[in-house]
């Protein structure tokens, strides 16, 4: 667990081709592998799932999400 | 009336009046490396330990758990990292241990 201090813009630089979990502010939930990013927040992610409610409802192959509708972005390893 | 200030007297206005010239983050800086309990606006609830924050108070954090008040109170666990989006940010509660389930 690395404690040093982190600022947004670092975490960004280093989650790039990790598979992340991004919530929107509507609840829906996306995973896949980041692709890319930038300041906004607006990112695109590769082999996404889409679920909604707990339940997977679509698959894309690449989906671009406006930054403004992020709730979060989080690295995945997931347990519930 | 209309206010279009040269860049001097718009400098008066922001060292001498304006109370929030730049973000004076000291508080939520004193939090880094401790838990913080985040109240966001819309029934959401997040509890994890603060990493970093920046201008507009994006935080990351990690060992982060998710709460969603609903009358069932479901909860989500995730471990690593995120980035917490700041627009949706309503409260700050250093040490904070998240709502009772």
């Amino acid at each position: 667990m690395s404690l040093r201090k982190q600022t947004p813009s670092d975490f960004l630089k280093q989650i790039i081709g990790r598979p992340v979990v991004v919530k929107l502010n509507s609840g829906v939930d996306y995973r896949g592998v980041l692709a890319c990013l930038d300041g906004y927040m607006n990112i695109a992610v590769e082999q996404t799932e889409e679920y909604v409610n707990g339940q997977l409802k679509n698959k894309y192959g690449d989906a671009f999400l406006r930054g403004n509708n992020l709730l979060y972005i989080s690295t995945q390893k997931r347990k519930m | 009336i209309t206010f279009t200030p040269n860049t001097n007297e718009l400098q008066f206005y922001i060292f001498n009046i304006c109370h929030y010239p730049r973000f004076c983050p000291f508080l939520v800086d004193k939090c880094i490396g401790s838990r913080i309990h985040i109240v966001m606006k819309n029934d959401k609830e997040i509890v994890g330990t603060l990493l970093g924050f920046d201008d507009f108070v994006n935080m990351v954090l990690e060992d982060v758990t998710e709460f969603e008040i609903t009358p069932e109170g479901r909860r989500i666990t995730k471990l690593d990292q995120i980035l917490l989006n700041g627009n949706n940010i309503t409260m700050l509660i250093p040490g904070g241990e998240g709502p009772e389930v």
